[in-house]
């Protein structure tokens, strides 16, 4: 059934929201992020099936290509940042803090 | 029924794949855990018939993006001592899950109120590579080009950042 696929969506989703908030590992952070978008393709998926019709797919590897481009930038942030902190708290990344 | 047997060890599987990442301390573990759902999804998509995706969710996401991410943490080294303290972890997961519930539900309710479709036969080809293809690059063939833009910055900016400190010495 397709309310299987979609309330699966909806709990990794709430999962990834709820390790955002909670953590302040920036890795575990970020993959939280990323499970956020996972679940939001398995929903494209979904609904492709649905109506049985490819968009959702396409969108789906269009979430795919902007996943892999947030992670080469967010990893390159990540590496300069433990560089100078040597930290992996999110608390201490406050550099735009007036 | 095969299907729903191998639907709810999916599901299951990833979902505690989620749940491992969002409380192991170290970030190997919840990379590994992490994997484990990533997985599971890509078995989520064989079973919604999206031939290319399932591919694709297996080689981008579980092999690129994620060896990726651990070749990261494996580079920089993390000792257990480095990582944050996080003595308030479990108030915070309790407090985010109470808040993102209400959230949950209500979104749980909008998707009981879709019509409910059993899965049946999909269509000849159906998530095959050409189907796929065809729509990719008839259809959205401009936010094709946007996301080739997107990789190509992404690119330059990696490249700019990581090579900076070096320039700087």
């Amino acid at each position: 059934m397709i309310h299987d696929y979609l309330v699966l969506s909806v709990i990794l989703f709430c999962l990834g929201i709820v390790g955002v908030f909670a953590r302040r590992n920036v890795f575990t952070v970020f993959m939280s992020v990323e499970l956020m978008l996972n679940s939001a393709n398995l929903a494209f998926i979904a609904f492709a099936r649905l109506h049985q019709n490819m968009d959702g797919h396409v969108l789906a590897l269009l979430v795919m290509a902007v996943a892999a481009a947030e992670v080469a930038l967010a990893l390159a942030v990540v590496i300069l940042l433990h560089k100078q902190t040597g930290k992996l708290d999110t608390n201490v990344f406050s550099l735009l803090k007036g | 029924m095969l299907v729903d047997l191998l639907y709810t060890c999916f599901a299951v599987f990833s979902v505690l794949g989620a749940l491992g990442l969002i409380i192991f301390r170290h970030p190997m573990n919840g990379a590994m855990s992490f994997l484990i759902t990533l997985i599971s999804i890509a078995g989520l998509y064989a079973l919604l018939s999206a031939k290319l995706l399932f591919a694709l969710q297996l080689i981008v996401y579980a092999g690129a993006i994620m060896s990726m991410i651990v070749f990261i943490i494996m580079f920089l080294n993390i000792q257990p001592e480095e990582l944050p303290a996080e003595k308030t972890k479990v108030i915070y997961l309790v407090g985010g899950a109470v808040a993102v519930l209400p959230v949950a539900f209500f979104l749980i309710k909008v998707i009981k109120r879709l019509p409910n479709m059993p899965i049946s036969f999909a269509s000849e080809g159906f998530g095959g590579v050409k189907e796929v293809g065809l729509i990719f690059f008839t259809e959205w063939l401009v936010p094709f080009e946007i996301v080739s833009i997107l990789l190509l910055v992404a690119l330059v900016g990696a490249v700019v950042l990581a090579g900076k400190r070096e320039k700087n010495k």
